[in-house]
């Protein structure tokens, strides 16, 4: 049920592949247990690596001695960082008055939260090396933890001496004038919303082997990466070998959802083990260790106000965020990503001219915060809507209408906001009206007045929103965000027999990318899907790609790459075609591998014909003096924003504080649509994601800054009980700025989903008067607010 | 996540692991289906250096019926063919209504009634149930064979009443006396997960309609299954009316422990909805119930 608004760019090519619901190609290995991860690789003499991690949350680190493991039989030796060359990790972002906090790749004097890498153990199995690095004995001088941004403890050490507040970035900025529109508003409203550290737990955890041979002097990684070539960049820094002679090749990743972005401490000390021995080290992850020491995300604390006028027009939005980095800055992309991207992204698909935020940033003992998926915008949505809502409830005017009557309209695009986002197209009305038709609204206002009346306590909550997607160059000016630099391309290379093979640096951490990617190379080639294959990354054949698969951009960049490159190829193949049919190349069609004269009663080759006589035939040379059939382009689209509106209908049991997701409804808009199943998958797999944000995770640290939330017995993620049946519906607004008009949609669900939960359990309640303050709710937290309606009577 | 060292003896009987278990004493653990000890080994919270596997040893698992005076659960019995099997539905309603909430499917299909009780996590459904029923435990040794009431084999957190040497070998559960029935409630933030706090509720009539015997025990409160003898006392010799049900739940006092998933007050409030609810299940059940042991 797909509508269309905007600027159409659809291609004049036929109906083809693009648009079409295709089965995900990788799904039959995926699916049959055929995945081929970074644990499954093994090599001649590998052995295999236990990290010694850090049990206090702040410490000196007084002495180590490796005496009793090394002499454990199997251990092969036991590192620390006086074994290693000196290696730290920095974030890459430069944005004015963002302290840098560099992490050792092992704590070298200090260690600064619980489960920070102090020495490595190699071993011939896993399991020796566990029992070895329990016999390393490290002494502790404790200090006091930082065990919440901004707040010291007493007898406070700085976590960084460079830093004797702890805080990495404390700024503001304004835009128009909202001192003067508060000044005057006639009603202003007041929201504090807390969200809780969690993270983004992917099924397979962390992992590297690495294998230096000291007689090539080249250093060969595998690892569960979402960057290859940002994690090449980062070896060859670490180990002093050249960058030519680093190879990290990838090969199924089992989720990435951001923590995978970043080069890990852990990665680089497995290299450096395997350059210090001379063998290769294995490292695979265990979920202790990926809850504890892996990057964390969320952490923050918004404070928000929002002027409006008696008829619910927004005046003036203000925003105070404060988050909680933990123990370093996190490389290549700061702890700061999380405030920073909420406070500019803050006013949503509303019409508000004036806004202005402050964020502060301030080191904890706690696990780094790293990019997880829907970064900075969640914060920034549920605290937005929640606020929406307890105003219109407050004005008397009904919640849809409230937003309908301050969002940006179709005539404004491109709508420039006031943060300096420019919307490039979108269906935010349309998304909004379709979700009230998909809940029923009008029905469900009755629904839930006669369940009230039966004891019964449902409710409906709305969240609508815009997204920046496809990061390239431009998205990232607008933000503000300057992390990376977007510079990818894709091959497209046909082999003699006509099948194509494409190589990108974006590789796919599960999420489809191997079959939207031949989608768009066969329809642009005109040959079967069958017949294009993407391969696994492998960081010395592919194109570059130093940002790698990320922030919703992989369709969108590696997207328009590899139909840019798919083009050429398309364009040099017709090219010899017609000089080997005699005839004008540019009235030739191809379709389905046949190449058509349409002039010359339909006469035609295939394209597998044409090409392998390419090869044969040198006199095609006077035609085309370059007859290789490989295609490489770069491509760096304009700044691009999905948008999308999810609905939920939930159930509180009042007396438990139980919640039950009856229902969640979603209408999607990531412009062209390549794949509805992907999509869907996507958007689906997020909203799941998001529900267990809004209701069940989060990682807790007792006083001492010591992790509680170390199993997954502890740590809550949504299960097949927990999470409803989803509908979804697709809108299509293709961009004007990207090929073909392809939007992101990698977060788009995570990013809804948690305020339109949160919303629906504030409506359930809303007869007690109390609010939603934090995410996630805990049965507890719904079980306090009917207790603190109950207190006021 | 990868246990420390440890020997591993696969015994074919009982005798065979009472003579295993008497020679290793507390350097060895019986592992049953492995569900909680697989992950403790796995997270070295359990080092021992000898695991003594029940999983050959036939004559350990198995329901028997004894012709209406109750049911024999042998231990290494799996949750899953408990919660499946019409003897246990018949003779022990209130187990049949507590195992779905173990865990899930998959680690019921594993686990065994014996293990979940000898593991006395208080957090468990299955030891507030026998508790409730008032089961008896069968354990032997090379000495012999013992019998305690459930009430008496849970000492502690984690901590049975078993000597090294002790095997627990079946649960006995006496039948369902006349006009009795049971009813079991818990909350956990996900389905098959550990209970916040659970509830198992039996209560018996008299021909009057009157409390002659109630059984209610928390699961998730203490350091063992803790029942409520405050309610318990005050609902015998009354009709359990809800009005009467809440007076009692009201009258008695708990303190449970605070913890990641719930304060003291909020565990305290819990037992007060869940008893509740329990109870009033319980009471609806004996409707129609014509000395009939049903659930």
């Amino acid at each position: 049920m797909a509508a269309v608004t905007g600027t159409s760019v659809r291609p004049t090519a036929p109906p083809g592949l693009i648009g079409t619901r295709v089965n995900r190609v990788e799904d039959a290995r995926l699916l049959a247990g055929r995945g081929r991860y970074v644990a499954d690789v093994t090599l001649p003499r590998i052995k295999h690596a236990a990290f010694v991690r850090a049990w206090p949350s702040h410490a000196r680190i007084l002495s180590i001695d490796t005496t009793r493991a090394r002499t454990l039989p199997g251990v092969v030796a036991a590192l620390t960082a006086a074994d290693l060359p000196p290696a730290t990790l920095v974030d890459g972002n430069w944005i004015p008055g963002l302290a840098k906090t560099p992490q050792p790749v092992l704590a070298r004097d200090k260690v600064r939260f619980v489960g920070e890498a102090v020495a490595i153990v190699v071993a011939t199995s896993r399991y020796v090396a566990e029992d070895a690095a329990e016999l390393v004995e490290v002494d502790y001088e404790q200090l006091p933890a930082v065990d919440h941004a901004g707040r010291r403890p007493s007898g406070h050490v700085p976590i960084l001496d460079e830093l004797p507040d702890d805080l990495i970035y404390d700024r503001g900025e304004s835009f128009g004038n909202p001192d003067l529109m508060f000044r005057d508003a006639p009603h202003v409203f007041v929201k504090d919303l807390a969200l809780a550290r969690s993270m983004a737990a992917p099924l397979e955890c962390r992992g590297t082997v690495a294998s230096y041979d000291p007689a090539a002097g080249s250093l060969d990684v595998w690892c569960s990466t979402q960057s290859p070539h940002l994690l090449r960049r980062r070896l060859s820094a670490a180990s002093g070998v050249a960058e030519h002679r680093v190879r990290v090749m990838m090969h199924d990743v089992g989720g990435g959802f951001g923590q995978k972005i970043a080069a890990h401490p852990e990665e680089l000390a497995i290299a450096l083990a395997s350059c210090a021995l001379g063998i290769p080290v294995k490292w695979i992850e265990d979920r202790r260790e990926n809850l504890m020491a892996a990057p964390h995300a969320r952490g923050q604390r918004v404070h928000l106000k929002l002027a409006t006028d008696d008829d619910g027009r927004f005046l003036a939005l203000r925003a105070r965020i404060v988050g909680d980095a933990g123990a370093y800055s996190f490389n290549a992309a700061s702890a700061l990503i999380e405030p920073y991207i909420t406070a500019r992204v803050m006013t949503g698909v509303y019409r508000i001219d004036h806004y202005g935020y402050h964020v502060a940033a301030g080191l904890t003992n706690k696990s780094p915060v790293a990019p997880y998926r829907g970064v900075g915008f969640i914060a920034a949505q549920t605290a937005r809507e929640l606020l929406i809502d307890e105003a219109a409830r407050s004005l008397g005017i009904d919640r849809f209408e409230l937003r309908r009557r301050n969002m940006i309209r179709p005539d404004d695009f491109p709508y420039r906001s006031c943060t300096g986002l420019v919307f490039d197209s979108g269906s935010y009305l349309e998304a909004l009206t379709t979700v009230e038709r998909m809940s029923a609204y009008d029905d469900f206002r009755c629904e839930q007045e006669q369940a009230r009346a039966s004891g019964r306590f449902i409710g409906l909550g709305i969240s609508p929103y815009v997204e920046p997607t496809g990061w390239g160059t431009e998205a990232m000016n607008q933000i503000g965000w300057h992390s990376f630099p977007s510079n990818d391309s894709a091959r497209v290379s046909m082999d003699i027999s006509g099948k194509v093979t494409i190589s990108i640096g974006t590789p796919s951490q599960g999420q489809g990318i191997e079959t939207t990617l031949a989608q768009i190379s066969a329809e642009v080639l005109g040959i079967p899907l069958d017949d294009v294959v993407v391969s696994f990354t492998d960081s010395s054949s592919a194109p570059t790609s130093l940002a790698g698969t990320r922030a919703s951009r992989a369709a969108v960049v590696s997207g328009g790459a590899v139909g840019l490159a798919s083009q050429d190829l398309r364009e040099r193949i017709l090219k010899v075609a017609g000089a080997l049919m005699e005839t004008d190349a540019s009235i030739l069609t191809v379709a389905d591998g046949v190449i058509t004269d349409p002039s010359e009663d339909a006469a035609s080759m295939t394209v597998a014909e044409v090409v392998q006589k390419a090869f044969q035939l040198t006199e095609i040379r006077s035609a085309e003096p370059e007859p290789n059939f490989t295609a490489t382009r770069f491509y760096d689209p304009g700044a691009t924003y999905g948008n999308a509106c999810v609905g939920a209908v939930v159930e509180v049991d009042p007396q438990t504080g139980g919640v039950r997701v009856l229902r969640i409804v979603g209408a999607e808009d990531c412009g062209t649509v390549i794949n509805q199943v992907v999509v869907e998958g996507q958007f689906i797999g997020g909203m799941a994601q998001g529900l267990g944000g809004a209701l069940l995770e989060r990682l807790a640290y007792d006083e001492n800054g010591e992790i509680l939330t170390t199993t997954f017995m502890d740590y809550l993620l949504p299960t097949s009980t927990e999470v409803p049946h989803f509908e979804v519906e697709h809108l299509e607004s293709p961009s004007p700025y990207t090929w073909r008009g392809i939007k992101g949609v990698g977060e788009s669900g995570t990013i809804g989903a948690p305020a339109a939960i949160a919303a629906a359990i504030a409506d359930a309640l809303a007869h007690t008067g109390s609010t939603v303050d934090r995410l996630p709710m805990l049965p507890e937290d719904v079980r306090a607010m009917v207790e603190q309606g109950e207190d006021r009577g | 996540m990868k246990p420390a060292p440890f020997g591993y003896l696969a015994p074919r009987s009982v005798d065979e692991t009472l003579e295993l278990m008497a020679s290793h004493g507390d350097d060895a653990k019986v592992i049953a289906g492995g569900q909680s000890l697989g992950p403790l080994l796995n997270l070295r919270l359990a080092t021992p250096a000898m695991v003594i596997d029940l999983n050959r040893i036939l004559e350990l698992a198995g329901i028997s019926a004894h012709d209406g005076d109750g049911l024999t659960i042998g231990a290494m019995t799996r949750q899953h063919d408990a919660e499946t099997s019409p003897a246990v539905a018949a003779a022990c309603p209130l187990l049949a209504e507590a195992l779905p909430y173990v865990a899930h499917r998959t680690i019921r299909n594993r686990g065994t009634i014996g293990g979940s009780l000898a593991h006395s996590d208080p957090a468990a459904e299955l030891p507030a149930v026998v508790t409730a029923v008032r089961a008896e435990m069968v354990i032997r040794s090379r000495s012999g064979e013992r019998t305690i009431p459930a009430e008496e084999f849970f000492l502690g957190y984690f901590t049975a009443a078993l000597e090294p040497d002790e095997l627990l070998v079946a649960v006995r559960v006496p039948a369902v006396p006349a006009r009795t029935t049971s009813a079991w409630q818990e909350f956990a933030t996900r389905s098959g997960d550990y209970a916040i706090v659970g509830v198992a509720a039996v209560i018996g009539l008299d021909g009057a309609g009157v409390v002659d015997r109630a059984s209610i025990v928390c699961s998730g409160i203490a350091d063992v299954p803790r029942q409520l003898s405050t309610a318990q006392s005050a609902l015998v010799g009354q009709e359990p009316t809800s009005a009467v049900i809440a007076a009692a739940v009201a009258a008695q006092h708990t303190d449970p422990p605070a913890d990641l998933v719930g304060s003291s007050s909020y565990r305290r409030h819990l037992v007060g909805v869940l008893a509740q609810r329990a109870l009033e299940a319980a009471t609806e059940r004996q409707e129609g119930n014509d000395d009939r042991p049903t659930g």
